[in-house]
């Protein structure tokens, strides 16, 4: 598979009047997204992703380091921000224009016009699902009528890559499934698409790999079959026989939590699945379930975000 | 050929969007009816005065329709360039902070295409703008007079190149502001300031009266002032619009001199934006 987006020790430093005062944005970050995936760009509020994106975008200048796009140096290029489509986050799309006029100004930016500009208004609308409100005026869009219509303006040109900042951020549960659908298809098209999000579970739905960046430093990278591997046991046991959850409790089995009489409670890989069983039958206890659980994609993300800054405020070690 | 072509279209496209939005700004609208207010009002209040006319011959002036022409060129003068302050001021800023120019810059457009469109659009606003005002002007006074005025349309043609000359650098301002404001405050700087150049040649003409150093240190800035500032009253016709007759040509003026003086003006204010704007972290 070919890289299409690729920062070589790529740093963002925003200077301040004194040294010390200087941000450290994004620190010598490596990254790659290959051709055809979706690549799920995670951190928490200032981690550094929107700064990593305008780098990429050219709308902010590296300190240090270099980009690539498409196996191409000169990234700021026309050419290569044709094959460009960017969404980013909460941006405005002016009121007293209709739906596809604001897509008509982009179209005209891209240099298209006429037949062709038509068409792609038509395929792109189409694509987000928005042909039935085409004609109105964008003040009366609802907010993910705006997203929808912010992805089809990122979408005129038939990009090769799509980067989109928090595409599902505010949106209704429906919205967001509907945005999602439309990723999901367009990367069965083929497009690379680079998103930067809060949503986890989003993200987890439909990424190919994942990067998780705290502190402008990208902790870990990878598919997500890579990065969950933290594989636990989840037991349902009657919530009645307080002595056997003491006793699992005791045994390092966690108890997440009880409803109806049912205690839900994880057995780490710490602990030995016969072990757990094997208390459980010593105490008689009414085991319910027995399920193997892959750790999730936020309990990875808490932990390395965790981690990282334990890190820092540890300090370096002498 | 194509390049070219591509590049103007690229810039016309964001300078009509500049337009099409710009025309809708509420400050703007309130600015333009209280200039069209003022405008009719004249007409109206003078019809209240006594017809009165001072000096005699070529010389002899209604002082009714002196003070129509007082009270409009005013009203276009403040409120025009109140007008290309506020919108050289705020079409860069307000893109910024709603991310338009997000969108806009991640297109194949580079940065001196967007900037040379939202100016040419703000200049479209101030055009259509001033060719309102100096429009109901030109209909009051022909309705005064029934005569063509022409020296109007002369003045207006000045009016607007000063108002370039102040558009430019406040729009030059604007390139280094995240806000409106700060470009605001120093369009109506530059304005006062341009305005008032001939003073700074007075003060270089009494510096060294007293023969101390700093008297001279004083002239010579101020001398050096005079020079670089654009002198926007240069482009004022107001003595030529109340004093002669309307369809008079234009007395004591090379209007393609000083064309051409504010279209450098305009120029270096433009290169000063974009010299800003090209490395401008967005």
């Amino acid at each position: 598979m070919s890289v299409v987006i690729e920062t070589h020790d790529l740093t963002k430093i925003y200077e301040g009047a004194f040294k010390a005062q200087d941000v450290h944005a994004v620190q010598d970050l490596n990254l790659q997204v290959q051709a055809g995936e979706i690549f799920g760009y995670l951190g928490p509020n200032g981690s550094g992703k929107t700064t990593t994106i305008k780098m990429i975008l050219g709308l902010i200048f590296p300190s240090a380091g270099a980009i690539e796009i498409l196996g191409r140096k000169d990234y700021r290029s026309p050419s290569v921000r044709k094959q460009i489509g960017y969404l980013p986050e909460g941006a405005y799309y002016p009121d007293f224009l209709r739906g596809e006029e604001v897509l008509r100004f982009y179209g005209h930016l891209y240099g298209l016009g006429g037949a062709d500009l038509r068409q792609r208004i038509d395929n792109v609308i189409e694509t987000v699902g928005l042909t039935y409100a085409r004609a109105r005026l964008i003040r009366g869009y609802s907010k993910g009528m705006r997203q929808r219509i912010g992805l089809a303006q990122a979408l005129l040109s038939d990009p090769d890559i799509l980067i989109l900042d928090e595409p599902t951020t505010g949106l209704d549960p429906i919205a967001r499934k509907e945005i999602r659908d439309i990723l999901a298809g367009l990367r069965d098209q083929g497009k690379t698409l680079l998103i930067s999000s809060h949503e986890l579970l989003e993200v987890e739905l439909i990424s190919n790999r994942v990067g998780i960046l705290s502190e402008g430093v990208l902790q870990v990278s990878g598919t997500l079959d890579q990065l969950l591997t933290e594989r636990d046991v989840v037991i349902e046991v009657d919530a009645s026989n307080r002595q056997a959850i003491a006793k699992l409790n005791a045994a390092g089995v966690e108890t997440e939590d009880t409803v109806d009489d049912k205690a839900r409670m994880r057995i780490p890989g710490t602990v030995a699945l016969y072990d757990a069983l094997e208390i459980c039958k010593a105490e008689s206890a009414i085991l319910i379930s027995v399920a193997p659980r892959r750790e999730t994609l936020e309990e990875l993300f808490v932990r390395i975000i965790g981690a990282a800054e334990g890190a820092t405020q540890e300090g370096p070690k002498e | 050929m194509t390049a070219i072509l591509g590049f103007l279209r690229g810039s016309w496209t964001i300078s009509v969007y500049t337009w099409r939005e710009g025309m809708r700004k509420k400050t703007l609208i309130g600015f333009l009816i209280l200039s069209i207010l003022v405008i009719f009002g004249s007409s109206f209040m003078t019809a209240f005065l006594a017809q009165t006319t001072v000096g005699a011959g070529e010389e002899e002036i209604n002082i009714e329709t002196k003070l129509i022409k007082d009270i409009c060129v005013t009203a276009i003068s403040i409120f025009g360039v109140l007008i290309a302050i506020f919108i050289s001021a705020s079409v860069v800023p307000t893109e910024v902070e709603n991310k338009v120019v997000y969108t806009v810059l991640s297109k194949p457009v580079s940065r001196f295409q967007y900037l040379l469109g939202k100016f040419v659009g703000a200049q479209l606003i101030i055009i259509i703008n001033l060719a309102l005002m100096g429009g109901l002007f030109f209909v009051a006074l022909y309705a005064k007079e029934r005569i063509m005025p022409t020296l109007l349309l002369w003045a207006v043609l000045l009016t607007y190149f000063e108002f370039l000359v102040v558009s430019a650098f406040t729009f030059a301002v604007s390139c280094t502001a995240t806000s409106a404001v700060l470009p605001t405050i120093a369009g109506l700087f530059i304005y006062i300031t341009g305005n008032l150049t001939e003073y700074l040649k007075d003060v270089y003409n009494r510096a060294g009266q007293t023969g101390q150093w700093f008297d001279e240190m004083i002239g010579q800035i101020a001398y050096g002032l005079y020079q670089i500032l654009p002198n926007l009253q240069n482009f004022s016709m107001k003595n030529q619009i109340l004093y002669l007759q309307p369809n008079d040509p234009p007395r004591d003026v090379q209007i393609p001199n000083l064309i051409a003086y504010g279209l450098v003006y305009a120029v270096a204010g433009y290169i000063i934006a974009y010299w800003v704007f090209r490395r401008k972290e967005l």
